[in-house]
């Protein structure tokens, strides 16, 4: 356990310079997008390595505990983010927003025990994998909204006029926010399903109004109500970026506090 | 101003059905709707019985909303993703409202070589459900439960013999996110499952049957491995308990569920006791209690609900729409632009 730990701390360290590096480069108008996106890419490799060294250690993925569950999250959120930076460049700026909070996460993983799981039977179905995948997609796609919507308030609040001058202007930036958004509904959509499949395999329902199933659903009915929003009413950008927050961070909610604040966040998941 | 009630100057007023239609069909209802549901999904988290109206509300509302837009909304109609994605939806929702109806949820024990007969000891089913549980059969053939250290549960593989619809016997391995399906029944294992001694009783008539006490779940009720039993057709209730001393599931370390190889079951009447091995007898006025052995029983989960692979199917046609759907609309126009 120990070698894989510290192949963690390594990704940490390269994530954690890979975010200082694009903040401060955002906040002196010094911009360093390849050392970034370099560091981000290291910090993937290094963690994908570390998660495959637990996984043929334990003999399952990271899907158990609080610990497995942050760093395989912390891991599928910086590859969509990265993914994001290097394809859409006019976002790049946005990991000023991004970064804090992915530094908010990987504090969390550092504080959490690495101990190992108990892996349910229940969890040994490839609707394991295809329904986590979907979810965790969702959730990138929608930080990574919430990157462009943190830019649009910081704008309207005043903060970095002059730093954010070279993105383009808070429209354009709401129209691709809103691209990410409908992904996010794609895949939120497709990660409800995909669940509601394996839940009828494992426990023989596919809805049981669980804590877990219960606060997707009103994630997804939120992003939706976003979604046709902005469609009735076309609100100013800032009002959509307010949208997003509150998608991303009842999403974040249901992802990292029902599992962990319930006693049985999936009924019958034993 | 017009010369004639209902028709405006400069044009013709729609029909009043039409005008309905419009303002039923319009994005705000829709809102209004989905914000509606809201409310609705948490009383239904939070109290069993509002499960019904309070959800069927919104979603009917919604519902009618869509046929309004499809049927007023010419662009609506022209983006064929987007229409196909909210009739997938309409479609879920019918589905699930038919499921309701037509539903069968329940549970059963059997025991190890028993035959199930159509029996279910707790039954939830829809007003409307049809279905032929009467002519399904199986054998609950044993199973293997494999625990790890600290008494976590592992795969369980219970062998079954069931009747398939030709008439033929079958075997199959259920077990966890594998059920046995026949006739459109579901029969999952569960983690309820133990010990269950059996016995033959001989009646003062001569008459014989065989029965199996089932004890409590094990290991989940490890300690209370003893419950009362009426005698086969008497009023006598007698108290039995299984008693043995070697560790079937150490929490130390990896093991697997199977019998105790010494065992000895505890037979109580008022103030007479007796401890029976196997092969014993204890004889009682209405006759005699033989031990013939020691078995498992298994407990399933049963489920039936004939929409599931339209329900499975409409979800993937709502995703398969709306991803196309946005496809269409941001393939337009590069993300970088």
């Amino acid at each position: 356990m120990e070698s894989e730990l510290q192949v963690l701390w390594a990704a940490i360290v390269a994530y954690v310079l890979s975010g200082v590096i694009a903040i401060f480069g955002v906040a002196l108008g010094r911009h360093r997008e390849r050392i970034v996106l370099g560091l981000m890419a290291l910090g993937l490799v290094l963690q994908t390595l570390s998660l495959g060294m637990r996984w043929s250690r334990v003999g399952h993925g990271p899907f158990i505990t609080l610990f497995e569950i942050l760093s395989s999250n912390v891991w599928s959120l910086m590859l969509v983010f990265a993914l994001a930076y290097w394809r859409i460049p006019k976002l790049r700026p946005s990991a000023a927003v991004v970064m804090p909070i992915m530094f908010v996460m990987m504090g969390w993983l550092m504080l959490a025990h690495p101990g190992e799981g108990h892996f349910p039977p229940t969890y040994r179905t490839p609707w394991l994998f295809i329904h986590i995948g979907m979810a965790k997609v969702f959730l990138g796609v929608t930080l990574v909204a919430l990157g462009i919507a943190g830019v649009v308030l910081m704008r309207r609040f005043g903060i970095g006029l002059t730093r954010f001058a070279g993105l383009p202007d808070d429209r354009r930036l709401d129209e691709l926010a809103y691209r990410f958004m409908a992904l996010g509904l794609v895949f939120d959509t497709l990660m409800l399903i995909t669940g509601a499949i394996w839940a009828q395999d494992a426990w023989g329902r596919y809805w049981a109004w669980d804590p877990l199933e219960t606060w997707s659903f009103i994630t997804w009915l939120l992003l939706a109500i976003a979604i046709h929003l902005r469609l009735t009413f076309r609100p100013q950008p800032v009002r959509n970026a307010w949208m997003i927050v509150a998608v991303f961070v009842l999403a974040f909610l249901t992802f990292f506090g029902v599992p962990f604040v319930s006693e049985s966040p999936h009924k019958g998941a034993v | 101003m017009s010369a004639f009630p209902g028709i405006e100057a400069g044009g013709v007023e729609p029909p009043a059905l039409l005008r309905l239609l419009r303002a039923a069909a319009s994005l705000k209802c829709t809102l209004a709707l989905l914000a509606l549901l809201l409310p609705a999904i948490v009383l239904a988290y939070n109290f069993e019985q509002w499960r019904s109206w309070p959800l069927a509300v919104p979603l009917a509302g919604l519902s009618l909303n869509l046929i309004a837009s499809v049927a007023t909304n010419p662009a609506f109609r022209r983006q064929s993703g987007l229409l196909v994605f909210h009739l997938s939806l309409c479609g879920l929702l019918a589905l699930v409202a038919v499921g309701r109806l037509t539903y069968l949820r329940g549970t059963l024990e059997l025991t190890e070589g028993a035959t199930f007969e159509g029996q279910l000891n707790t039954v939830d089913a829809g007003p409307y459900h049809a279905g032929s549980l009467d002519r399904v059969r199986f054998i609950n053939g044993g199973f293997r439960i494999d625990y790890d250290p600290g008494l976590f549960r592992g795969a369980t593989r219970n062998t079954v013999r069931w009747l398939d619809e030709d008439g033929g016997w079958r075997e199959s391995v259920v077990g966890d996110q594998y059920p046995l399906t026949t006739r459109g029944y579901r029969f999952y294992t569960s983690y309820n499952k133990g010990f269950a001694p059996t016995f033959e009783f001989t009646g003062s008539n001569g008459q014989t049957e065989l029965g199996s006490v089932h004890l409590p779940s094990y290991p989940l009720h490890e300690l209370r491995q003893a419950r009362e039993w009426q005698l086969p057709g008497t009023d006598r209730t007698i108290w039995i308990m299984l008693d043995f001393d070697e560790v079937i599931l150490d929490p130390e370390t990896s093991s697997q569920f199977r019998m105790p190889a010494d065992y000895r079951v505890i037979v109580r009447e008022g103030e007479h006791r007796s401890i029976l091995a196997p092969g014993q007898t204890a004889t009682f006025p209405e006759g005699t209690l033989r031990l013939v052995g020691l078995r498992s029983w298994m407990g399933y989960n049963v489920f039936y609900d004939w929409t599931l692979p339209w329900l499975a199917a409409a979800g993937a046609l709502a995703a398969l729409s709306l991803g196309t759907h946005f496809w269409q609309k941001f393939m337009n126009k590069p993300w970088d632009s």
